[in-house]
């Protein structure tokens, strides 16, 4: 008889990686799909052009590298994924491509590979486009069709002036709520990323603390800004960022106390950069700027051991 | 009000724990043709020294091997039946153990027993030399001498004795039926082991997945001097001593410290029916409930004679019910260890024998840490786990003590939540050996 013979524990709790990333991708669906809705053809394009480039580089470098091939553990589709519900509608393809490359060979893979990396992927490669293509990153573009819409305009390819955090006064909350206003792809419609959210707490994929606490800090200092904080909350990109970009596990603090400091951070970036910066959106640089700061906060910050004499502290 | 400690996972929520296949079986005695009894069941100590030959006979309870060293425990016959055999045989530890067979005559003639009687009112200084003479060690699973655990220095001021009887464990249910089955001898135990230390509080920590067993100890505890019945939080490891400690007196034991330090005293709940069986009729112990379950046909829980070999106590369950086992562990799947052959004999300390298929068994891949926080959240000491395996796969075995490596304790809490499947745990035991041996 050939026993396994090993240390405990015997038997694993049921979530692997492939399984938590399986569920970040089934929670971006109500997105994915809002952005088929809105935008047809085109939003389809850019999210089968970015989750192919994404899994076939992460594929081509772990080939090339002589690495395991890890491609199965879902981690490059999230990562492509969510880039493409970052981008407006009408970019050539090649943006999506080159993203997705950046992302997964720069930013992640040349850093180690999954969990080394010190940026989230899909936001640094987001921030790259938007500097270097800035003609076709900060275009956004109306809908195709409305969803429980007022009277919010729609058109094909209609070239709004720009996101909606321009012109806050004029846009219905319902519209902003259902995604009937210009914007990126996946960010538009809150309903679907609030479903989403739902979804990964329940899952217990994520905790509340990150976005809770990131779209309340907005929320507060729009209101001490004298802007409509529910407006504030429910423009540009900071659902889609607090929900699923800010809760990037690798890029995140690892205890609660600075889950808690780093959504804070977040939260006071984007009011921040919304109210005095020169773009019109800050969710991507101020999530960015936080997972820079996130190595520190995890040096910085330490818990009191069980057993930790005071004389000895 | 249930207490509890932060941190901990409740593990295999979709089996309840692998509790079900057994927590309604009542405990069934089991005797074997057989027993093979090592000479080192205990810890802290030099193993016992066999003190019968080949081809005696013995009698039930009979003293076969005597203690070494204030710390020694004794060994006792745990059948009637002859000596077959003193040797070295492989056994569930590195190496090999020296152990007495014997052959089952079937009479269980005992040897003569002589108690202190009630607990209550024997004289007190005698309870310790009882439970030394009677081979007692702990047998929740670490061994060590129970005789020795009480006899604490006046100095360390030990107010608090806590029974342990949490079983947070997977699969496991033996603590479990004995608390609802024989009650009194627990309450017994405990009061014997306060008498005997000097202290005047004693709790009986239960978690509350166990509620008919709660219910049987509050009602045997029922005007017991200084006893109280204490529900835990059902959550792992809650029956790791230094977390029932917190949980119970929200004391601390300091780092590198024992339980003295912070005034208790953990006995589990078995080691305290010994402890009564000890005082009250001079018993050695001889015998303890296992729970026998996983891939076997009848999983039960076996009141089995010390050194029944686990072939034959899983045959007295319906034998498995695969071809070919994965895994045998004695104890839960959480810290439990691997049985080398199913031929290796149960110990005074066996509270489990859990048999996992050859899927269940096999080896996940480890691989990249995602620093998805899951170690931080759930470590019961709040260290970092993630930090200390890459510092032990860093070989930075100096920093790793720095971050207090010392202080895990080992319970696999990390291991078993981590979606990237890294051996955690194992990383960090086997860099506090090298930190052991290189005097780091």
């Amino acid at each position: 008889m050939a026993l396994h013979i090993s240390t405990g524990p015997h038997l694993r709790a049921k979530a692997d990686t492939q399984r938590l990333m399986l569920d970040v991708l089934i929670a971006l669906c109500p997105a994915t799909a809002a952005s088929i809705y809105f935008y047809g053809i085109k939003a389809v394009l850019i999210i089968l052009v970015s989750v192919a480039a994404a899994v076939l580089s992460e594929f081509v470098w772990q080939k090339l590298a002589h690495k395991p091939i890890r491609i199965s553990d879902l981690s490059a589709a999230v990562t492509g994924l969510l880039l493409a519900l970052n981008l407006p509608a009408n970019v050539p393809l090649w943006i999506p491509l080159i993203g997705s490359v950046f992302a997964i060979i720069i930013v992640k893979q040349l850093f180690g590979g999954i969990g080394h990396n010190f940026l989230n992927p899909a936001l640094a490669a987001r921030a790259v486009l938007l500097t270097s293509w800035p003609s076709h990153m900060t275009k956004a573009y109306l809908p195709l069709r409305t969803l429980f819409g007022s009277a919010a305009a729609t058109g094909v390819d209609t070239l709004a002036s720009a996101t909606p955090l321009l012109v806050p006064g004029t846009t219905e909350v319902r519209d902003l709520f259902f995604g009937n206003i210009p914007g990126a792809i996946g960010e538009t419609c809150k309903l679907a990323i609030l479903i989403g959210l739902v979804y990964l707490l329940v899952r217990r994929v994520i905790s509340w603390e990150i976005p809770v606490v990131m779209v309340g800090t907005v929320a507060l200092c729009s209101w001490a800004f004298g802007a409509d904080p529910l407006k504030a909350v429910l423009s540009g990109g900071l659902l889609l960022g607090a929900c699923f970009m800010a809760t990037d596990y690798v890029t995140t603090p690892m205890l609660k106390l600075g889950h808690m400091i780093y959504a804070v951070g977040c939260g006071l970036m984007v009011a921040l950069i919304r109210q005095f910066g020169n773009y019109p959106e800050g969710v991507t640089y101020a999530i960015l700027l936080m997972n820079i700061v996130t190595p520190l906060l995890d040096r910085a910050l330490k818990r009191k051991v069980y057993g930790e004499v005071k004389q000895h502290g | 009000m249930k207490k509890t400690f932060p941190g901990g996972v409740h593990p295999l929520p979709s089996q309840h724990q692998g509790k079900p296949l057994t927590n309604d079986k009542a405990i069934r005695p089991f005797v074997s043709d057989v027993v093979c009894i090592p000479m080192n069941m205990h810890i802290a100590a030099a193993p016992s020294k066999p003190i019968v030959k080949k081809g005696d006979h013995v009698l039930m309870g009979q003293l076969i091997a005597e203690a070494v060293g204030p710390r020694g425990v004794p060994v006792h016959a745990s059948v009637s039946g002859t000596v077959k055999d003193i040797g070295m045989v492989q056994q569930l530890g590195k190496t090999t153990s020296q152990c007495i067979t014997i052959e089952n005559d079937f009479n269980d003639e005992w040897v003569e027993l002589k108690g202190l009687g009630n607990v209550e009112n024997c004289d007190a200084d005698q309870i310790i030399p009882a439970i030394q003479a009677a081979g007692i060690i702990g047998m929740g699973g670490a061994g060590f001498p129970t005789h020795f655990k009480l006899q604490v220095p006046p100095e360390k001021k030990v107010d608090t004795i806590i029974l342990n009887g949490a079983e947070c464990e997977t699969f496991l249910n033996a603590d479990h039926r004995l608390m609802l089955e024989q009650p009194v001898r627990v309450v017994d135990g405990l009061r014997a082991a306060m008498r005997a230390a000097h202290v005047e509080r004693g709790y009986i920590a239960i978690e509350d997945n166990k509620k008919d067993a709660i219910a049987a100890i509050e009602s045997a505890a029922k005007g017991r001097k200084g006893v109280q019945v204490v529900t835990l939080k059902a959550k792992y490891p809650q029956g790791a001593e230094k977390q029932i400690i917190k949980a119970v007196t929200h004391r601390e034991v300091p780092s590198g410290g024992l339980p003295a330090d912070a005034g208790c005293i953990v006995l589990n709940v078995g080691t305290a029916a010994a402890i009564a069986d000890a005082v009250i009729d001079g018993k050695p112990l001889v015998e303890r409930v296992t729970t026998v379950t996983g891939r076997v046909r009848e999983p039960d829980n076996l009141l089995l004679r010390v050194g029944t070999i686990f072939l034959d106590a899983i045959g007295a369950c319906g034998g498995y019910t695969v071809e070919e086992p994965g895994k045998i562990i004695a104890g839960g799947t959480m810290t439990g260890i691997c049985a080398p052959n199913d031929t290796v004999s149960m110990t005074k300390t066996t509270n489990g024998i859990v048999v996992l298929d050859q899927q269940e068994a096999t080896s996940l891949d480890e691989s990249s840490c995602i620093r998805c926080g899951r170690c931080v959240e759930v470590c019961p000491m709040h260290l970092d786990p993630y930090r200390l395996k890459n510092l032990c796969d860093a070989n930075q075995l100096k920093e790793a003590k720095d971050q207090h490596i010392m202080d895990c304790i080992l319970c696999s809490s990390c291991s078993y939540i981590c979606p990237a499947r890294r051996w955690i745990m194992s990383s960090i035991k086997n860099a506090r050996e090298l930190i052991a041996q290189r005097g780091i």
